[in-house]
């Protein structure tokens, strides 16, 4: 134990016994709280997320680099408040993005892999977790949830595509197929065939970006980095009204339905 | 008494555990019976094979017809995607085609009351019997899927192999596994990275002694100067990490391209021979009697004289067996569940001369009906049926009429 984990039991007024009981209850609460946060950010990004980040004919210029990270920084954003609020903990958007990477291989590999059959390269995820980890970092070196929104936010929304690309790269070579160009994704995306998932509901560059032809993708992560400045700043006022318990008064009825024994004369 | 029962409780459960539980069912009946009765009518389907080994090729090939009675209710098919009914990547898709151009994307501006022929060529992937259908997804309708075959596939999956060559001359050994060792070694090191991190914090003491320590107002104690070293010194090795791996993906894949999305299109094949003209009476499904019944009025207007030879709607084929050419036209290998035994019985069989006319009354009475969730059209908003009904001359030449109109239920035979 060093000297500063002794002056935080000494402040907190921590017996050794007690610290010793306390000590337990952390690792309980680590992993349920692992379980809550994994669940949480999984099902938030499956639901306004979903199909940009599960294939990888869908990983296009405009929309998964848009969606993807507004989408995940939301989760981040509300962890962090809620660790950081109540237990100065600079982990919760770290812990968000890992977990739910995690999350995401073992539901590829079992689901995906294993009860359906779509090889790994046709359903390989993106991760946040670069821009989240600087989320973190942000907020122990300013101690300001405004500053980690303009900095911590842009660069969570910069980040995401440079830092996928290292490894998505090699799915964007050109071949041919059957007379056309196509990149190896659209021909994994064709290859492996999903029967409810016809071609034409890609949302594949709709709109007026490709007037900006090779810098697609930087506008889009340009764009993507200045809604995610707003979307931190918005979940992470949620966390923070989410670590605020506020009880609805309920009269002598409720309470006695619910099996509490209400003493007469103190009505 | 009591025992027994259990007893047979138990070697039930046991008996139904040790069963194959595998669902092979993947929706072909899931579709609304007016959708499958009066959108895309598929025909003349074949499947190369039945039973293939483990990279082989099976090639699904026939027409489909876009009936003129498209519900109001259903898209028209102004965007279309073909692809095959199979459950999960079973089998490769290697090819596919509408009229002999490539479906590889999705096909616009198809024409209602028009006909076009289609290809898949499908390889064999995992080990199994697998039910393959061709599949016509319509944007803003759903799948519409075509019969069904069960194919078997044997061998040893660990030898199906999909190489690809890129015009930049990169050889890739198997699409199923390509790039996948790649991101799981960098994802693996930003894991890490980030579980030092949390490791970092998790190992104080965490959950109520800080609560308290906030509580009092002591944050200094909570975040020291040394976390803001590891903080700052993580976030450059972070950057430092991220500019040089894209500056070197950058320079390794330097001809890249854009997920490739459009349209293509095709003209509809030429019309096929109309030797009758239809003039829908009534059509009613008897209820009890699991029983479509049709009253037409057929017109010749071809120089042969014709026989009605077959009744099609929703995959279903109801063959009139007293007439050579039309039981000829079902192979043998065509799925006999598709294909109701009590076949299409007709009032009036005998051929109709040029230039006649006749009342005709058609009966495809078969549980078929019921098996292939067709019913509930009665409980449609738009309670109507459609179908194909195609015609033989003496020499066997075929032709194709439309029939469509409302469908009554009833109890008991009116017509």
């Amino acid at each position: 134990m060093t000297d500063n984990d002794q002056a935080i039991l000494a402040a907190a007024e921590m017996s050794p016994r007690i610290a010793r009981y306390s000590r337990t209850f952390d690792y309980l609460i680590v992993v349920i709280a692992a379980f809550l946060v994994w669940s949480v950010t999984h099902i938030h990004f499956l639901l306004f997320a979903g199909d940009w980040d599960f294939f990888i004919d869908w990983k296009d210029r405009q929309y998964w680099i848009l969606i993807t990270p507004i989408v995940s920084i939301m989760s981040a954003a509300a962890f962090q408040a809620i660790f950081w609020t109540l237990f100065r903990l600079p982990i919760g958007a770290t812990a968000s993005a890992l977990l739910f990477l995690i999350g995401v291989w073992i539901v590829r590999y079992h689901a995906w892999e294993g009860m359906a059959y779509f090889p790994l390269s046709l359903v390989v995820p993106a991760t946040g977790l670069v821009g989240a980890m600087a989320l973190d970092f942000i907020l122990v070196l300013s101690r300001s949830w405004v500053i980690t929104a303009v900095f911590g936010g842009v660069i969570y929304g910069l980040s995401f595509f440079p830092t996928n690309w290292i490894y998505l790269a090699p799915y964007f070579q050109p071949a041919e197929h059957m007379g056309e160009m196509a990149s190896v994704a659209d021909i994994i995306g064709y290859v492996f065939p999903r029967s409810g998932t016809p071609e034409y509901i890609r949302i594949i560059e709709r709109g007026t970006l490709r007037t900006f032809g090779d810098s697609a993708n930087w506008v889009s992560a340009f764009f993507s980095a200045f809604v995610c400045m707003f979307a931190y700043s918005v979940f992470w006022l949620m966390g923070v009204v989410a670590c605020t318990p506020k009880y609805i008064p309920v009269g002598y009825r409720f309470k006695e339905l619910y099996g509490a024994k209400i003493d007469a004369g103190a009505l | 008494m009591k025992k027994a029962t259990l007893l047979v409780w138990a070697a039930t459960t046991l008996l139904f555990s040790l069963m194959d539980q595998a669902a092979f069912a993947h929706g072909e009946r899931a579709t609304e019976p007016y959708i499958r009765t009066r959108t895309v009518h598929w025909y003349d389907v074949t499947w190369s094979t039945d039973a293939l080994n483990v990279n082989d090729t099976v090639t699904v090939q026939g027409k489909f017809h876009l009936l003129n009675d498209w519900p109001d209710s259903v898209s028209l098919p102004n965007l279309v995607f073909l692809s095959n009914g199979s459950p999960g990547a079973v089998m490769t898709r290697v090819e596919s085609y509408i009229n002999e151009i490539p479906a590889r994307q999705s096909t616009k501006g198809l024409i209602v009351g028009r006909d076009y022929d289609f290809k898949l060529v499908m390889k064999a992937r995992k080990v199994g019997q697998w039910h393959l259908h061709p599949v016509m997804n319509i944007h803003g309708a759903g799948a519409v899927v075509g019969p069904g075959e069960w194919i078997t596939v044997s061998g040893n999956e660990a030898d199906f192999k999909d190489p690809l060559t890129t015009l930049t001359g990169n050889k890739i050994d198997d699409l199923q596994t390509f790039g996948v060792s790649r991101v799981q070694m960098w994802q693996f090191g930003f894991g890490l990275i980030a579980a030092v991190w949390i490791l970092w914090w998790l190992r104080r003491p965490l959950i109520i002694s800080r609560w308290l320590v906030v509580k009092k107002g002591r944050e200094d104690l909570l975040i020291t100067p040394m976390d803001d070293k590891v903080a700052a010194a993580l976030l450059v090795l972070l950057a430092i990490v991220v500019l040089v791996g894209y500056t070197r993906t950058t320079s390794e894949f330097p001809e890249l391209v854009p997920l490739q999305s459009g349209s293509l299109s095709t003209p509809p094949l030429p019309k096929p021979p109309h030797a009758v003209e239809i003039k829908f009476k009534r059509a009613e499904y008897d209820v009890p009697g699991r029983s479509m019944r049709l009253s037409v009025e057929m017109t010749n207007t071809s120089d042969q004289p014709v026989s009605v030879g077959e009744f099609t709607t929703a995959n279903l084929r109801f063959i009139n067996k007293s007439l050579p050419a039309a039981v000829a036209a079902v192979s043998s290998k065509f799925p006999k569940e598709l294909v109701p035994r009590n076949g299409l019985v007709i009032d009036h069989p005998e051929p109709l001369a040029p230039g006649e006319s006749r009342l005709v009354n058609l009966d495809t009475t078969d549980a078929a009906w019921e098996v292939e969730r067709l019913v509930s059209f009665l409980s449609n908003v738009d309670s109507r049926m459609g179908g194909l009904l195609f015609f033989y001359d003496g020499k066997g030449n075929r032709s194709m009429s439309e029939v469509y109109g409302p469908i009554v239920p009833v109890f008991k035979k009116t017509i």
